[in-house]
């Protein structure tokens, strides 16, 4: 019965004796200072012995080392799955890593409210500060205009106005008359990222160049990379809204020559709402990366027109 | 560089060439001793703080992936919190990484004044010890200072309360008040996030770590069963006692809180209304001049505490005193009639006259109890020999029993994480650490068994 007494009686050890003891054998022997021809020394597959165990628990079994059976190894491969089954149940924990810190939780269909800073210009009413954007009315939102949003909105539009982060804001422009700006729904309005897919200055729409559309539009101060408003082809169609035709963002490979977009739907009364964007490169894009330009007529146009409905419409 | 070693699996060569390569290393400079069987954790409480103190590592720089360390410019004029809440309640796992993170900072102050206290009464500060203990007390200093700059992060109510009692303090001191307060605070609210987050993530961490080289004995216990029990253990406090995010600070309305525990002592100093920087600067100052300057005190070369009356007598004072400031440092008058000052004014004759009371009850204690000792003073009881507890039948059994109860309870975690239940999920996993920490110990103790 009695088989090794000297490993089942740790507890009654005093501890500053205990904690002694296994330190001695763990420490390798000296180890001369030059291995001849640089081999590592032999190592013991095994602690050196220990003590005799004391003379009151003769130990009548074998030692460890005569019978190396497959049990030991299959002991070892259950420590080795435990080992597995301990780290599994923190693989799913990466998910951590994939949330981020600029959408505040879901988000959300927001109605446009222009923030209070709101760029004006000369064919934009300056009144307009802070309102909700109404497709019906072309004197307060007049074609050929150009105005500040927040995308995703704090919900407080003091907030928003002061925040200066750009990956949060859009250029909401009501395209010119030619391209239908006049038109009394979504799709007579663009709303371009404030962010160059270059590298990430602010471009800024300007109305004076706007009459002939391949002129330039929504252009970045930084290196003059130009995005332009959408253009017709031959049958009519607006198409490739905000690619770049100029600049060095013009010269990036697809998908990141293009700006990406918010998609516009008007409700019943006319108001102006952001619909909730897929931010990836063939629907919205991703912001200060790009956007794949046929995206437009492909996704966003169709669902201001009313022709689709975007996720979470009503 | 040395040759590959020709012996054993390419893993087991690998592993000897890697560790050969590590010889010339820092890290080789340390002796880690795997114990072949169970010794006391408390010989190497000090290997569980350092353990306590990675996890934090670990937790804490997943956190800062998150954590906003402002109060404008994010939708909430106090951004900090919200991204605090947007961690616990929105973020997967977050919940989960708070939680530990909270609780093993805790663990790590208990952990580390119950590293020195066992320290201090076996007598190991002793004997060429004394640079290791006294970077054991700024250590244990820091240590506080990073927790209370980690919990002020959070700007809830009890933060607020926290940076208003330390800027105050920096403010009282003489002569320089003025100037530390602008220093290490900054100017105002934004400041003191940032400031206080730069301290917390970076400065002192980084202090921590290059003191630990010059704490560390060159030989450490590293018992894998019992640490892997502990962070399993921490896992499972988490999770049953998990930590509210609490009421956002708002300066306009202040309510009443306590600070974290091992701060209500200080708390408690400074509600007795007397000088700010002599309660609570160096009032508690004293207790740390006191620890550092023990060792060149008590400089006899008796270690054991039984063979040092005064000196057991005078750790079981401060453990006592400590207690009675920290209870006091809880105590809120409870009638809410009263204004909310004088409900947590201290009256300093009753609290000075328990600290003496304490003190004088202590040394009483302590003598009578070695006394005691010395009459009773027997032979060293022999240790019976003992039979295994397992045989090696039984051995495998529960081997397989345990292996069968993780699978089990990866299961049970892994659907807790679908449904989002977090206190489930942390519980399950702490549960499996703690089972992994029981199977290397079987493990160990089958070793020793005939196969």
């Amino acid at each position: 019965m009695v088989e090794d007494s000297k490993e089942t009686q740790p507890s009654q050890q005093n501890p500053s004796e205990a904690e002694k003891k296994p330190a001695a054998p763990a420490v390798p022997p000296a180890r001369p200072p030059v291995a001849p021809q640089g081999a590592t020394p032999p190592r013991p597959a095994t602690p050196p012995p220990r003590p005799p165990a004391p003379a009151q628990a003769p130990s009548p079994v074998a030692s460890p080392q005569q019978k190396p059976t497959g049990r030991r190894t299959f002991l070892k491969a259950l420590v080795a799955i435990s080992g597995v089954l301990t780290i599994i149940p923190f693989v799913p924990w990466g998910q951590f890593l994939l949330s981020s810190v600029s959408s505040h939780g879901a988000l959300q269909r927001q109605k446009i409210v222009l923030d209070l800073n709101t760029t004006t210009n000369n064919n934009a009413n300056g009144a307009v500060a802070g309102k909700t954007v109404n497709v019906n009315d072309l004197t307060s939102f007049p074609p050929n205009s150009t105005w500040l949003v927040t995308y995703p909105t704090s919900g407080d539009i003091n907030v928003d106005s002061q925040s200066p982060d750009t990956f949060q804001k859009f250029g909401l422009i009501r395209l010119p008359t030619e391209l239908g700006g006049s038109n009394k729904d979504a799709s007579a309005f663009v709303a371009y990222s404030k962010v160059c897919v270059h590298l990430w200055c602010s471009p800024n729409y300007d109305p004076q160049k706007s009459s002939n559309p391949t002129n330039e539009t929504y252009q970045c101060p930084c290196h003059g990379s130009i995005y332009q408003l959408p253009t017709e082809d031959s049958k009519g169609n607006l198409i490739d809204a905000g690619k770049a035709i100029k600049g060095p963002a013009s010269l990036q490979a697809p998908p990141t020559n293009a700006i990406p977009m918010l998609t516009l739907t008007a409700d019943s009364n006319g108001d102006l709402w952001i619909e909730i964007p897929q931010w990836d490169p063939d629907h919205n894009g991703v912001i200060g990366y790009g956007r794949n330009y046929a995206s437009y007529q492909d996704y966003i146009l169709p669902i201001a027109q009313g022709k689709a409905k975007a996720p979470g419409e009503p | 560089m040395s040759k590959p070693p020709e012996k054993g699996n390419v893993v087991s060569r690998l592993y000897q060439w890697v560790k050969d390569g590590l010889e010339r290393t820092v890290y080789m400079g340390v002796q880690y001793t795997y114990p072949k069987r169970f010794v006391s954790p408390l010989g190497y409480l000090g290997v569980l703080t350092g353990i306590t103190f990675l996890v934090l590592g670990i937790t804490g720089g997943f956190l800062m992936f998150y954590y906003q360390p402002t109060l404008a410019g994010c939708g909430s004029l106090t951004c900090a919190f919200a991204s605090i809440e947007r961690i616990n309640n929105t973020v997967p796992f977050g919940w989960l990484l708070r939680n530990i993170h909270y609780t093993a900072s805790n663990a790590m102050v208990l952990l580390a004044v119950l590293h020195m206290y066992y320290q201090y009464f076996s007598g190991r500060f002793k004997i060429k010890n004394e640079v290791l203990w006294v970077t054991g007390v700024i250590l244990g200093i820091i240590t506080g200072v990073e927790a209370f700059s980690g919990y002020d992060l959070l700007f809830n109510q009890r933060a607020g309360l926290a940076i208003e009692i330390g800027s105050s303090l920096a403010n009282a001191s003489p002569l320089i008040g003025g100037t530390l307060r602008l220093s290490l605070f900054g100017a105002g609210f934004t400041d003191f996030v940032l400031r206080l987050y730069a301290v917390h993530v970076f400065i002192l961490p980084m202090i921590m770590i290059i003191l630990v080289f010059v704490h560390f004995p060159r030989y450490l216990v590293f018992d894998l069963p019992v640490i892997s029990t502990v962070v399993g253990g921490l896992f499972l406090v988490a999770a049953i006692f998990p930590v509210a995010v609490g009421i956002g600070y708002s300066p306009s309305n202040p309510q009443l809180t306590i600070p974290e525990w091992y701060l209500t002592g200080i708390y408690a100093l400074l509600r007795t209304e007397f000088d700010k920087f002599v309660m609570g600067g160096l009032m508690p100052a004293l207790l740390f001049l006191m620890a550092i300057v023990v060792p060149f005190v008590d400089t006899s070369k008796k270690l054991n505490w039984k063979d040092r009356p005064f000196f057991t007598a005078l750790g079981i004072t401060t453990i006592a005193q400590i207690l009675i400031t920290t209870g006091w440092g809880f105590y809120i008058n409870p009638n809410t009639s009263l204004p909310t000052l004088s409900r947590l004014y201290v009256d300093p004759a009753l609290y000075f006259s328990s600290m003496l009371g304490v003190t004088v009850l202590s040394f009483a204690f302590t003598y009578a109890f070695l006394r005691y000792l010395k009459a009773k003073e027997r032979v060293r009881r022999a240790v019976a020999p003992m039979s295994p507890l397992l045989t090696k039948k039984w051995v495998f059994i529960v081997f397989l029993m345990l292996v069968g109860a993780q699978l089990a309870l990866n299961f049970f975690a892994w659907t807790a994480a679908l449904t989002n239940l977090n206190a489930m999920t942390l519980f399950d996993v702490g549960a499996i650490l703690i089972t992994f920490g029981v199977i290397m110990h079987l493990y160990r103790y089958s070793q020793s068994l005939p196969f």
